[in-house]
């Protein structure tokens, strides 16, 4: 009977974190090595699995997130297996190994929780999105999982002459020794009334990557669950 | 993310994926046609010693349940569950091969492939088309061979006789010269197959198989019962030729090509970076910046030697779930940071190296010299500056990213273009994109095909544009009907030479227009503009059967010369 379902089996395990299909995400828990995953995004768990939303410990570090609503993030502890998934975003996986990366907030699934990490605010960016832009810096030696909607593009700044200029909609992550500052496009006859539509973007410049989504949508699915 | 495969072209199965649960699916057809695809497999001298491996519609699998034959599905014309742990020691190479049943030539058939699919992804696909092939009747698609580790290899190689050849070329004896030869193992003695000694002593198979219809990963003892096999005796003197060979020789291929063995790899193949990702073609060669090709580098004497923790496992023994210490045998908070190398990834893990930069390798753009470059389904790349330096004109908001010097502004209508647009609904609301540097577009996700235009038109409903030359030239075209509200539709014409950017919610289909071609006039994307479009309304209205309207209501239908096409989206607006 599950005969047509056998090619989704579920690989054998070889990584703390592994992608299932491009859509999934599949991680192997043990005690001691806790993950922080975005509350809610969790789909299936095999094994002893133990969820504490809002730990003490986070809501430290990301004590100014999103004006006090509390972190959305969960602490996940104990032996089994963990799939994690956002409303079919494709799933990323990156083995930090020593390197660090910049995540948009609403980008980010999970993270080993041993990994160093904080909360800030991208500087020059507030005063004009309109919702803020949260990101989070993680680096160290674990595992870090992005969401994006639809297969992302890694752009190379190159750390050349030009910066390159990216919407802050469309920003999943970025290496972070790159230089931001937010960039305002339209001149002053396109403020009345008819904008190009890319009234401002921001700049990276530096040596790193940027990675991309091909989607606008910044809204967080996984707030409204709860 | 699938690996396209060359004819030819060969990759350990662990540098696709991790698992040894795999799903081989073939798709392969022609009009008229019928096929019959079976694989084959072989020992080390690739013979078929033993006919149980011959797994075809009448033997639908191995006695270990090894390999199975699933049937037709999810697109595939047949296809084979392979758990390649289970696989006996003594077969070797496993030979997919498709066989035309009956008269025909395989010239005739259209695209097909054949793919591995692997914890739900598709790792690996060869696609080939009837243009390959000239008169064979059968053709070997590709192979999984032993060669201390499972590999996979694209072959693609045909074979005039048919199965018969096919069958006498794996040191199979057919018995009478039809194309029934398939039929004879099961008979049971199919002494035309095996030399007799193998067949002789089946107690040497006794190891009771696990449950193989459970897709879960076998418990790793299954592997182990192989090892009881005696090798298996000589196969059959008879000196077929190394037509196996030929593949490697005839084929482009990367490796040095020589003897139907896979020669060792090159030091550079067994590199644990991004292996995948190294070998890939298409694989994006910008060249990173020094300080970020150094991350992976440390790792790579590591590799080789298997990590402890969640390495120590080989991949070919998935973790016994339930079994004592669960995933991994590291208990204890020794994951901290300070042992990093608990965390090493398996030698051809899927996920390469480690490091930020090794792990979205495969997302990297793909720079090539053309204007319109497809990054991925979702993202398309626009150059300016290069072929010309016409601006483009694309939907507001769409830019996802630019480089360079890129001006941004607001395209108006016009007077008499807002008026248009306001009463057709066929509004765009545009930006043009000028100077130098690319531009990257994309819109919530949406599939984008670029449709390159050289004097023709195509029609296209406003919504569905992302983007476009500005040579194009456009117009608002109405499509007359009785039964429309509002009394017609529009639609937007595109002619000229240039490229436009299509968007459609889902993968779309493109149909060929014929005498009976009818499209919901919600979900029909574009189409060629010298079809004709009559609007029909076959289905009948059910306006007020219920709050809101549940008919299909409003159809089109097209007319048009052979050629022309329409484009329909999985989705009603």
């Amino acid at each position: 009977m599950n005969q047509p379902l056998a090619g989704f089996a579920p690989a054998p395990v070889t990584a703390r974190m592994e992608n299932h299909g491009d859509h999934m995400l599949k991680v192997a828990l043990q005690t001691g090595n806790d993950l922080l995953a975005r509350v809610g995004s969790m789909v299936a768990y095999e094994g002893f699995v133990q969820y504490e939303p809002n730990p003490p410990a986070v809501r430290q570090i990301a004590k100014d997130w999103l004006t006090g609503e509390g972190a959305p993030l969960m602490k996940c502890s104990g032996d089994g297996l963990l799939y994690l998934a956002d409303y079919g975003a494709n799933v990323v996986v990156i083995n930090l190994d020593g390197d660090g990366i910049s995540v948009n907030a609403t980008n980010l699934l999970a993270f080993d929780a041993h990994l160093t990490w904080g909360v800030e605010r991208v500087k020059g960016l507030a005063k004009f999105a309109g919702q803020g832009l949260w990101n989070t810096r993680i680096s160290g030696q674990g595992w870090v999982a992005l969401t994006s909607r639809g297969k992302p593009i890694v752009v190379d700044c190159g750390g050349g002459e030009d910066e390159t200029y990216v919407d802050p909609d469309a920003l999943v992550a970025w290496s972070p020794n790159l230089k931001v500052k937010g960039k305002r496009s339209f001149k002053a006859q396109s403020l009345i009334g008819r904008g190009s539509g890319e009234a401002y973007q921001m700049a990276f410049s530096g040596q790193g990557l940027v990675v991309v989504q091909p989607s606008e949508d910044s809204t967080d699915r996984l707030r409204v669950r709860g | 993310m699938a690996r396209e495969f060359q004819r030819g072209h060969k990759a350990r199965i662990s540098d696709l994926t991790a698992g040894t649960d795999l799903y081989v699916g073939v798709q392969i057809s022609a009009p008229g046609l019928t096929f019959d695809i079976s694989c084959f497999g072989l020992d080390a001298d690739e013979r078929l010693s033993d006919d149980r491996y011959f797994v075809f519609f009448n033997q639908p699998k191995s006695p270990e349940e090894a390999i199975q034959l699933l049937g037709s599905q999810a697109g595939d014309t047949e296809s084979f569950r392979v758990t390649l742990d289970k696989i006996p020691q003594q077969i070797q190479k496993l030979s997919f091969t498709a066989t035309i049943d009956g008269a025909g030539q395989m010239s005739q058939i259209v695209p097909g492939y054949i793919r591995i699919v692997a914890g739900g992804e598709e790792v690996a696909r060869y696609s080939f088309n009837g243009a390959e092939f000239s008169t064979e009747r059968a053709v070997m698609l590709g192979d999984f061979y032993l060669k201390d580790v499972w590999r996979f290899a694209a072959v693609g190689q045909g074979f005039d006789g048919g199965l018969d050849a096919l069958l006498r070329n794996f040191g199979g004896e057919v018995a009478e010269e039809e194309p029934a030869a398939p039929q004879q193992p099961q008979s049971g003695a199919a002494p035309g197959f095996a030399p007799p000694a193998q067949a002789a002593a089946p107690p040497v198979f006794a190891p009771p198989a696990p449950d193989a219809s459970v897709p879960a990963p076998a418990p790793a003892p299954a592997s182990q019962p192989a090892q009881g096999f005696t090798p298996p005796p000589a196969p059959a003197p008879a000196p077929a030729p190394a037509v196996h060979a030929q593949p490697t020789i005839i084929a482009p291929v990367n490796t040095p090509p020589g003897s139907p063995a896979q020669p060792p790899p090159p030091p550079g193949y067994a590199q644990p970076g991004p292996p995948g990702h190294a070998q890939q073609p298409a694989a994006p060669s910008a060249p990173l910046p020094p300080g970020y090709a150094q991350p992976h580098a440390p790792q790579a004497p590591q590799a080789p030697a298997p990590p402890p923790g969640y390495g120590q496992q080989p991949p070919a023994a998935p973790p016994g779930y339930g079994q004592q210490p669960p995933y991994g045998q590291v208990p204890g908070p020794s994951g901290a940071p300070g042992a990093p190398s608990q965390y090493g990834v398996p030698q051809g893990a899927p996920q390469g190296g480690a490091g930020v930069t090794a792990a979205l390798q495969k997302f990297k753009e793909a720079p090539t010299g053309q204007r319109w470059t497809q990054q991925n389904k979702k993202l398309v790349r626009v150059d300016l500056g290069v072929g010309g330096d016409q601006p483009v004109l694309a939907r507001q908001g769409s830019m996802v990213l630019y480089q360079g010097k890129v001006d941004f502004s607001y395209k108006g209508a016009g007077f008499a273009g807002r008026i248009v647009g306001n009463a057709t609904g066929q509004e765009m609301q545009l930006m043009r994109c000028s100077g130098k540097g690319q531009v990257f577009l994309a819109e919530e996700a949406t599939m984008l095909h670029p449709i390159e235009l050289q004097g023709d038109a195509i029609c296209v409903s406003a919504e569905n544009v992302l983007a476009f030359d500005e040579t194009l030239h456009y117009e608002v075209r109405r499509i007359e009907g009785h039964g429309i509200p509002g009394g017609a539709l529009y639609t937007m014409q595109f002619q000229g030479t240039g490229t436009i950017i299509v968007k459609t919610h889902g993968a779309p289909v493109v149909l060929p227009v014929t005498p009976t071609t009818f499209a919901d006039c919600n979900a029909v994307v574009a189409w060629s503009a010298a079809a004709q479009v009559v609007v029909s309304s076959q289905v009948r209205m059910r306006r007020n059967a219920y709050a809101g309207d549940t008919g299909e209501s409003v159809n089109l239908q097209f007319r048009g010369a052979p050629g022309n096409f329409i484009v329909v989206q999985p989705y009603e607006v």
